[in-house]
């Protein structure tokens, strides 16, 4: 992009960018606080249900000897899979230089952030004894999935969040500059420290920007291995279904599905609520359209050799576990997984009409249904076909279904979600001002100049 | 819960009752089916045998009532509900077998499950046995072990006439302690003078440093107590493999492998060196704020 | 008052009381578990088998107990020099259930728990339906010891795979790894939770039960240790298990206590492992069902 040469024009534009990227956090209004209302409505609700469950035991889910991983491990590999997109978006686009990605990636990271940290949470809410969580640390077996698992975990967070937080530093120091008679002092102050005594000079931005290609590069194989790891959770036993080595890329490819839809989501959410109109436009919904669909083809890709190979074989066990897939109790969610969330999307993501943002964002949706769908069945129908008969149980035993509890904490763990996006929402700005204005051919030296002159 | 407890107890229970009151019937054609078989020594002497192999360790002792504790109760050969059986139905339920009962057509040829009821046989009232058990003799045995020659070096005497003089051409019973019992692990004769020589098969096993202790007993026509002797270096050195050791993927981190902890290591440790000098870049970040004042 | 000194007694009560007179089985009264009732020269005991007797006052003196992180340290060590196999007979197995009922008590499992379950089982579908007894395989190249995050689980140098409640945070992946669905797991309070309450922790017999965390079958390896027999094998009627220490090449019958020899018994029988085919090394060996000696009785169910 060209620069702007003029002085004036320069303050022009960025004061309007800067008032439009701001307004999600100045704006106040009932919405705002009826949607905190709802979802802190929820979480008591889950909590609540969460000590129902210490208390009891974790009898009060559906789980029992033989389906001993139920819906909360679903959920599990649902959040680390979303949170996926934060490595795709924000490290793979940006090192291939494609520069439509830059808008995006911010919603990428609070996405990445917000369900990485929830995947934590839900793990601990399926442990039979989370007081003593600190035995992962105390005790900690070396050659345990689950150890790697909180390992890369913790580090995948950590890292998503300071890729979070360092573009941000520049946009922190504008509104701490520029919003002074806009919001509350404890607000500012925040700013105030969070932006480092940020002043925009040259030897600054050089060590950001070196900053984030250091943290780009370390999330790829961060990321790469969050989501293989977890898939280890599975391939690492003997069971029917699971006990295959494509999991691991299998996995990640049906995690970039599930999190571009999510980004597509919440990207027309802010459109919409925020009138972003001129910044996420129609064309990168557009393209990310086209992203789906190729991450899309390349979980077709995977699927077909998952279920096709065992299939073609049909060996004692695995027979019976597609049986179940294909024509048996769960062939109605399979089949439905299958189409609508794969199959569908991609022919008709195809046509430039469905890639417009409010047809792209309903199919978005239901892609993320029909993906949280396939962990269901993914955890579910293998562990209710053992290899041995499940005999002298009760009738509970042999087949799963989630309680009201399930749901409860479920919803929670969704809402918790809902939250952190929220607030981060509500806190900093959902695209990179500087960035942004930088794009448009704004001088820096505008943006730390003060505004009030 | 309790309640579904419950209900499986008054189940059983009722189970139970039901066969104790449940009169086994046998099929009028196979009820009075005739002894194929003699009843004489051999046959009964045979059908000893078997019993004591197949039926004794439910049934018991003969006229003991030591049988097993269950339910229902095995019952004793010698008593009169067992003897009220004809032969025909002693032969078809040791066939056929009901409920805790074994059915032993499989296992047990036609031949010797009329051995069996011949031996069963001998017990009846109406009967003249044709085996009779001698009374019991008390008797002693003195043995040693040879630790040299790998030799058991027995000598046996038992009472007559309230002395005890040597009990010559006696088999005798020779074990090995284990640790939930002893293996039988040959016999041997005793000569005229009542004594006998048994030698230690190389394929026996002891302890690490390969002690045994070696059991003699008699057979059970004498009272008398079995020898447990010293422990002796007759057997074979016990190998005992060691089944963690370092490099097993199931144990403990104290035998992790070697490449599983430098690759856990080494990946945590380069991802958070690059965070902690991200981090240091912030810090550099705020410095070069305050410095340009 | 007087039920806090009987809960501290209670605590130090050992195994050591003289009991034949008693009760006719002298195991009856082994590790007893808690009074019952306290009336004059009698009490009650509970009986490590479950059974409630009642013993002369003056026949029992506490013995010492070990302390938690002593049964926890010779939990973890095992047995020197042993090396437990079991072999089940499925031509003896008719389904009579003592195993699994003396094993529930043992082990304080509720009814639907089973460290042993005895399954219908049919390989084909033409072939002959038979019981099978599947306890804990103890694997020697256990998938359940592999996944463990806080080594919770674990092997030991005789082969017993054991569990340690009191540090099991409850993941259930042991559960997920096991392919022979051995293990169970506390969704609830324990049976007779209230009663136990305050009962150091016996690792080897998984004792008390916790909720939140995983329990299976261990060999009583409490009962090894006296020198006894596990509980299933004691208790089966048909002479169905064998047991015993590999490297003494030596099993013992549960029920004829007839000691033979392992490498003979195997092969003369063809025994077998179960699903060899997975690698998973087991301890647990079968005797094929071939003339078995009870019909098979129930209508056989496809339940897999």
């Amino acid at each position: 992009m060209e620069k702007i040469e003029s002085a004036a024009e320069s303050r022009k534009l960025l004061n309007k960018i800067t008032n439009d990227l701001t307004r999600s956090i100045v704006k106040k209004d009932e919405l705002t606080r009826f949607w905190f209302f709802i979802l802190i409505m929820f979480v008591i609700v889950g909590l609540w249900g969460w000590i129902v469950q210490i208390k009891t035991g974790l009898g009060v889910t559906g789980m029992r000897d033989y389906v001993s991983w139920g819906m909360y491990i679903a959920n599990f590999v649902f959040f680390v899979a979303v949170s996926l997109i934060g490595f795709l978006i924000s490290s793979a686009l940006h090192l291939l230089k494609i520069p439509w990605a830059k808008p995006i990636s911010r919603v990428a990271e609070q996405v990445a952030i917000a369900f990485v940290a929830l995947a934590g949470i839900i793990i601990v809410m399926d442990m039979g004894r989370p007081d003593r969580f600190m035995n992962i640390f105390l005790h900690g077996r070396f050659a345990s999935p689950i150890i790697w698992d909180v390992t890369v975990i913790t580090t995948y967070l950590a890292i998503s969040v300071l890729l979070f937080y360092i573009p941000l530093i520049p946009d922190l120091a504008i509104l701490r500059d520029k919003m002074s008679d806009k919001l509350p002092k404890w607000q500012l102050t925040m700013y105030k420290i969070l932006s480092l005594g940020w002043k925009g000079s040259a030897e600054q931005y050089k060590t950001i920007y070196h900053a984030m290609r250091v943290l780009m590069i370390l999330i790829i194989p961060v990321g790469l291995s969050i989501h293989t790891v977890t898939s280890w959770l599975f391939a690492a036993t003997l069971r029917s279904g699971w006990d295959t080595a494509i999991l691991g890329p299998y996995f990640v490819a049906g995690a970039f599905v599930a999190g571009t839809a999510a980004v597509i989501m919440v990207m027309y959410v802010y459109r919409l609520r925020y009138g972003l109109k001129d910044y996420f436009e129609d064309f990168h919904f557009d393209y990310m359209g086209k992203l789906l669909v190729f991450v899309c083809l390349v979980y077709l890709y995977f699927n077909v050799n998952e279920y096709l190979v065992p299939g073609y074989k049909m060996k004692e066990a695995d027979g019976i576990h597609l049986n179940e897939l294909f024509q048996g109790n769960y062939s109605g969610v399979f089949w439905i997984v299958q189409v609508a969330g794969l199959i569908l999307p991609i022919f008709l993501l195809l046509f430039s009409y469905f890639r417009k943002p409010l047809p792209i964002s309903i199919i978005s949706f239901v892609v993320l249904i029909m993906a949280w769908l396939k962990r269901y069945i993914i955890v579910i129908p293998t562990l209710e076909h053992p290899f041995l008969p499940v005999q002298n149980v009760p009738g509970i035993f042999q087949h799963y279904s989630p309680t009201s509890i399930e749901v409860m904490i479920t919803i929670f763990s969704f809402v918790a979600a809902l939250i952190i996006i929220s607030v981060l929402a509500k806190l900093f700005p959902v695209i990179t001002i500087w960035e942004y204005a930088s794009e448009k051919g704004i001088d820096k030296k505008y943006l730390t100049e003060n505004d009030k002159n | 819960m309790n309640n579904k407890i419950s209900y499986i107890i008054i189940a059983i229970l009722f189970l139970s009752v039901q066969s104790f009151a449940q009169e086994w019937l046998v099929p009028g054609d196979q009820r009075n089916i005739k002894n194929p078989l003699e009843y004489n020594l051999d046959n009964v002497q045979k059908g000893k045998d078997l019993y004591l192999k197949n039926c004794k360790s439910c049934h018991g002792d003969p006229g003991k009532n030591n049988a097993l504790p269950l339910v229902p109760p095995p019952v004793d050969i010698t008593s009169e509900k067992m003897q009220k059986n004809t032969v025909g139905e002693l032969f078809y339920k040791i066939t056929n077998g009901r409920g805790g009962m074994p059915q032993f057509k499989t296992n047990i040829s036609e031949d010797d499950r009329w051995r069996i009821v011949n031996y069963i046989m001998n017990f009846n009232p109406n009967r003249e046995p044709v085996l009779v058990a001698a009374p019991k003799v008390k008797a002693k045995i003195m043995a040693s072990v040879n630790e040299k020659e790998r030799k058991v070096e027995v000598f046996a005497e038992h009472e007559v006439k309230g002395k005890y003089s040597s009990l010559g051409n006696e088999q005798i019973t020779i074990s090995a302690k284990k640790y939930f019992g002893n293996i039988k692990i040959g016999e041997v004769t005793t000569d005229n003078n009542g004594r006998a020589e048994f030698n230690i098969p190389e394929s026996l096993i002891g302890d690490e440093e390969g002690n045994v202790n070696m059991v003699v007993s008699l057979g059970e026509d004498y009272i008398a107590e079995a020898v447990l002797l010293e422990e002796a270096k007759v057997g074979q050195n016990k190998k005992v493999q060691k089944l963690i050791k370092p490099g097993i993927l199931w144990s403990t981190n104290e035998n992790i492998q070697i490449w599983l902890l430098l690759s856990y290591i080494g990946a945590v440790g380069a991802a958070w060196a690059a965070i902690a000098y991200v981090v240091f870049q912030l810090i550099k970040v705020k410095r070069l704020g305050k410095t340009e004042h | 008052m007087e039920k806090n000194t009987r809960r501290k007694f209670m605590k130090t009560l050992g195994a050591s009381i003289g009991v034949a007179s008693v009760a006719g089985s002298s195991s009856l009264l082994n590790s007893c578990a808690k009074i019952e009732s306290n009336n004059g020269d009698k009490i009650k005991l509970l009986t490590s088998s479950g059974e409630l007797v009642e013993v002369d006052k003056s026949q029992l003196k506490p013995a010492e107990m070990p302390s938690l992180t002593e049964f926890q340290k010779r939990g973890r060590e095992g047995l020197p020099g042993k090396s437990w196999v079991m072999v089940i007979d499925l031509a003896k197995c008719r389904n009579a259930r003592q195993c699994m009922k003396a094993c529930q008590n043992h082990h304080q499992l509720r009814p639907e728990q089973h460290h042993i379950n005895v399954l219908q089982m049919q390989d084909a579908e033409h072939t002959a339906p038979y019981y099978m007894p599947k306890p804990c395989q103890h694997c020697d190249n256990p998938p359940c010891t592999k996944v463990c995050p806080v080594n919770a689980t674990f092997k030991r140098d005789d082969g017993i795979v054991l569990i340690d409640n009191e540090r099991c945070i409850g993941c259930r992946f042991c559960i997920a790894a096991c392919p022979y669905s051995a293990r169970v797991f506390n969704w609830f309070e324990p049976r007779d939770a209230e009663k136990y309450k305050g009962v150091t922790y016996n690792i080897e017999a998984n004792v008390p039960q916790k909720k939140g965390t995983i329990s299976k079958c261990l060999f009583s390896a409490d009962r090894l240790r006296d020198g006894k027999l596990p509980s299933c094998v004691s208790a089966c009627p048909n002479g169905v298990y064998w047991f015993g220490d590999r490297n003494e090449d030596a099993v013992t019958n549960g029920t004829t206590k007839e000691t033979v020899n392992l490498t003979a018994l195997l092969k003369q029988n063809a025994a077998y492992t179960l699903m060899e085919e997975l690698g998973t090394k087991p301890r647990v060996y079968y005797l094929p069902p071939k003339d078995r000696a009870f019909p098979f009785q129930e209508e056989i169910k496809n339940d897999h």
